[in-house]
C-alpha cells in the first residue's frame, strides 16, 4: 500500500503516456523508412518481433546510464564506483579509467560479509588452496566435498529443519525446485510480487497458477477457498497438492511476509506453504534466523525453506530446507542437483564461515554486533527519512527500504544527482516495478557506521529538496535531533 | 509544487494489483481514468489551437483520432513489449483481451466502453448531427463498441488479425 499524491499520479502516468507515443512515432517513421530497403529476411520469420524489444530501445537505453553500473572494489560501506561517458546519448557507454569513492547504498551487504573478514577470508583461502576453485563436476558425480555435506548439515541446523540441499545458484534454488515439487494437477498460489524465479518456476511446473494480493492473507483464503471448491479446470476433480508460495522479505517493497497469517490460512485449507527468504535469512532475527525467528513462526510450520547465500553472506548459491524426505525425493529428480555444476568449494567455506560467525561459533560475539547493527542501522536510516518528508515502504526491521520516485524523469535526475554528491543509489523503474511506482531502493548494512548513514542521510535530503520528491510534510522539530545527534559525535 | 501551511495534497493510495501482466497492470492503479479523460480533453484543446476550427469539428478529430489509436493498440496490435518475462502466454490476445486477466464487465472495461460512447454523444451534438461528421462518428463508435462487447472476447471475423 502506497500513499502519493493524486496530482503526481496524474504527471506519472501523462510522462509515460508521452514517452509511449514518441517512442511509437519514432518506430512508425523508422517502419516506413525501413520499408524501402530491401530484406535479406529471404522468406524467413524474424526472430524478434519489433514490439518486444521496444521498451529497451526506446525508454531504457536513454536513461541506461543509471542501471549496471561498474565498480572497482569490493561492495563494502564505501567502494569505488567506475565513471562512464557517452558520445551519442547514452546509446553505448564508456568506461574510464577514473573512479569515484561512493558511499554503497545499493548492495545486498546486509550483514558486511562482502569485503574481506578477519575470519571468513583466510579459511576461504585456504579452501581454495586445498579444494581448487571449481568441482567442475555435478553433486552425483565427482561435484561432493565434505565442505557441502558439512553447510547442508549447518544450514539445516541454522534455519530448525531436519535436512537442507545447497544449488550453485540462488535463481536456480527457486525456478527448478517448483517444478520438481508440484506438477500437472497441483495448484500453485503465489504472491502477486513474488519474485520472477518464483514466477518462472511456476509456469515452468505444469501446475495451475493463481495469484493472490500481495501481503493480504484474507485473499489467499479467498482464492483459496474458490479454487478448491471449484477443483481442477474442466475436470472440477480435487487438486492433487496446493502449494502456497511466499517471501520472507520483499526486495522490491522491503515488506516482511505476514506469515503467521499465511500460515493459519494454509493449515486451515490444508495447503502446503513454500517461504522464500532469499532476502531475509541472515538479514532478520535476533539471530539472524529470517522472518520465522523475528515473526515467532515455528519453522515446523513452514513446509518448504528456501534462502540464498547471494545476499547476508556474501557468496554464491542457494539452499532448501525441509523434511528428510523431501530433500531426499530432491536429490533424486532435481535437475539442479543432478546437472548443474556443484557449488563452488571456496564459496560453500565462505557460507559455512558466516554462518559460524553469525551463530557466535568462531569464539568471538561479532555475529551478534552485526546483527543488532543492521537492525539499529535499518530502523534509524527509515525513521529519519520518514522524517524527512519521503515516501518510504518496507517495515521496521527491514534493511530494504524503497524511497518513492513515481515520475520518469526524476529516476535519472535523482540517481545522477546521487552520484554526483558520492552516494551510489539503486534505482528501480517499470517493468521491475509497477508503472506508477518507480522508487530508489536504499540497502542498509551491518558494516555502515553511523556518520556513513547520516553522510547518505544529508545527500538524500538535498537531492531529495532539489528533484522534488518530498511528498509528505516534514518533522521539523525531530530534525533537531538529528543536529544533536551530530554533535554528540 | 510551493507547499504553503494548511495546505497539502491530496494523496491516493496505490496497493499492487493481483494482474501480473506488465502490459495491463497499469491500468489498476488511481489515476489512469483522469489521465485517459484529461488526455482527451488536451487533445480537444490542441486542435482547437491549431486548426481554428469550430468546437464540433475538434471534438470529431479528437474522436476519430481515439478511434484510430485505441482500435490499434486495444485490439489489433497482439503481445506486451515486455515478452521475456512471460513465456510468450500473450502473443496471440490483444491488450483488450488481456486486460483484467479476461475477466469482462469489470469497471475498467465498462469504462473503456462508456468514453467512446460519450465522445460520439458530444462531437455529434455539437456538430448539430451534420454530415459527413454523423456518418464518420458512427462508424467509430459502433466498430469500437463491438469489438469490446464480451461475446467478442478472443473472436477473430473471417480470421482477420488471426495471425500472431
Amino acid at each position: 500500500m502506497v500513499r502519493l499524491p493524486y496530482v503526481t499520479a496524474l504527471t506519472t502516468l501523462f510522462s509515460y503516456g508521452l514517452l509511449f507515443a514518441f517512442g511509437q512515432l519514432r518506430d512508425f517513421f523508422r517502419r516506413i523508412l525501413d520499408a524501402g530497403k530491401s530484406s535479406n529476411l529471404k522468406g524467413y520469420a524474424p526472430i524478434c518481433l519489433g514490439l518486444e524489444d521496444f521498451y529497451t530501445r526506446r525508454l531504457y537505453l536513454r536513461i541506461q546510464d543509471c542501471f549496471g553500473r561498474p565498480i572497482a572494489s569490493a561492495p563494502d560501506a564505501w567502494f569505488d564506483v567506475v565513471e562512464r561517458y557517452s558520445n551519442d546519448s547514452n546509446k553505448t557507454l564508456h568506461r574510464t579509467t577514473k573512479t569515484s569513492k561512493c558511499l554503497n547504498l545499493g548492495s545486498y551487504n546486509y550483514l558486511g560479509f562482502a569485503a574481506a573478514d578477519e575470519y571468513c577470508t583466510p579459511r576461504v583461502i585456504e579452501s581454495l588452496k586445498k579444494y581448487s576453485a571449481s568441482t567442475c563436476s555435478v553433486r552425483v558425480d565427482g561435484g561432493n566435498t565434505k565442505l557441502h555435506v558439512e553447510l547442508e548439515e549447518l544450514v539445516a541446523r541454522f534455519v530448525g529443519k531436519p535436512a537442507a540441499i545447497l544449488f550453485g545458484m540462488g535463481y536456480v534454488t527457486n525456478s527448478a525446485i517448483i517444478p520438481a515439487l508440484v506438477g500437472k494437477g497441483g495448484l500453485i498460489i503465489s504472491d502477486s510480487l513474488n519474485h520472477n524465479s518464483i514466477v518462472n518456476g511456476a509456469r515452468g511446473s505444469g501446475a495451475t497458477v493463481r495469484v493472490f494480493q500481495h501481503n493480504n492473507p484474507a485473499h489467499l483464503e479467498e482464492v483459496l477457498r474458490e479454487q478448491i471448491a471449484g477443483g481442477q479446470p474442466r475436470t472440477h476433480r480435487p487438486w492433487k497438492k496446493i502449494i502456497v508460495i511466499v517471501e520472507g522479505i520483499y526486495s522490491m517493497e522491503g515488506e516482511l511476509c505476514k506469515l503467521p497469517e499465511v500460515i493459519a490460512v494454509c493449515k486451515k485449507y490444508k495447503a502446503y506453504t513454500y517461504l522464500d527468504e532469499a532476502h531475509s535469512i541472515g538479514a532478520v532475527g535476533k539471530t539472524g534466523r529470517g522472518v520465522c525467528e523475528l515473526l515467532g513462526v515455528d519453522p515446523a510450520d513452514v513446509d518448504i525453506m528456501m534462502g540464498t547465500f547471494t545476499k547476508s553472506f556474501g557468496s554464491c548459491g542457494g539452499y532448501i530446507a525441509a523434511s528428510k524426505e523431501i530433500i531426499d525425493h530432491l536429490k533424486h529428480i532435481c535437475p539442479a542437483h543432478i546437472y548443474a555444476t556443484s557449488m563452488s568449494p571456496p564459496a560453500v567455506q565462505q557460507v559455512i564461515s558466516a554462518i559460524k560467525v553469525i551463530l557466535g561459533e568462531d569464539g568471538s560475539n561479532r555475529g551478534a554486533k552485526k546483527l543488532a547493527q543492521i537492525r539499529e542501522n535499518s530502523n534509524f536510516f527509515r525513521s529519519e527519512l520518514q522524517k524527512m518528508g519521503f515516501e518510504v515502504l518496507g517495515d521496521n526491521d527491514s534493511p530494504v527500504m524503497p524511497i518513492m520516485l513515481y515520475n520518469p524523469a526524476k529516476i535519472p535526475a535523482f540517481s545522477r544527482e546521487c552520484l554526483r554528491q558520492h552516494v551510489a543509489v539503486v534505482t528501480v523503474a517499470f517493468p521491475a516495478t509497477p508503472l506508477l511506482l518507480a522508487r530508489a531502493r536504499i540497502c542498509i548494512s551491518a558494516s555502515h557506521s553511523r556518520e556513513d548513514l547520516i553522510k547518505g542521510l544529508e545527500v538524500i535530503s538535498k537531492v531529495g529538496d532539489l528533484v522534488g520528491i518530498k511528498y509528505f510534510p516534514v518533522e521539523h522539530e525531530k530534525t533537531a535531533s538529528v543536529e544533536k545527534l551530530k554533535k554528540l559525535q | 509544487m510551493g507547499r504553503r501551511a494548511g495546505s497539502y495534497p491530496y494523496y491516493v493510495e496505490a496497493a499492487p494489483p493481483v494482474d501480473v501482466n506488465k502490459n495491463t497492470e497499469w491500468f489498476m492503479y488511481p489515476g489512469v481514468w483522469t489521465t485517459y479523460i484529461l488526455l482527451l480533453f488536451f487533445a480537444w484543446l490542441l486542435v482547437l489551437s491549431v486548426s481554428a476550427c469550430s468546437p464540433g469539428i475538434a471534438w470529431t478529430v479528437v474522436n476519430l483520432a481515439h478511434f484510430a489509436i485505441t482500435y490499434h493498440f486495444f485490439h489489433w496490435k497482439k503481445g506486451t513489449p515486455f515478452a521475456a518475462d512471460d513465456q510468450g502466454i500473450y502473443n496471440r490476445l490483444t491488450w483488450w483481451e488481456q486486460i483484467d486477466n479476461g475477466q469482462q464487465l469489470t469497471r475498467n472495461r465498462k469504462f473503456l466502453t462508456v468514453v467512446p460512447v460519450v465522445l460520439y454523444l458530444i462531437a455529434s451534438h455539437l456538430t448539430d448531427y451534420k454530415q459527413p461528421m454523423l456518418f464518420l462518428n458512427t462508424i467509430a463508435v459502433l466498430v469500437l463498441v463491438v469489438a469490446k462487447l464480451p461475446n467478442m472476447h478472443k473472436v477473430r471475423i473471417f480470421g482477420i488479425n488471426a495471425d500472431i
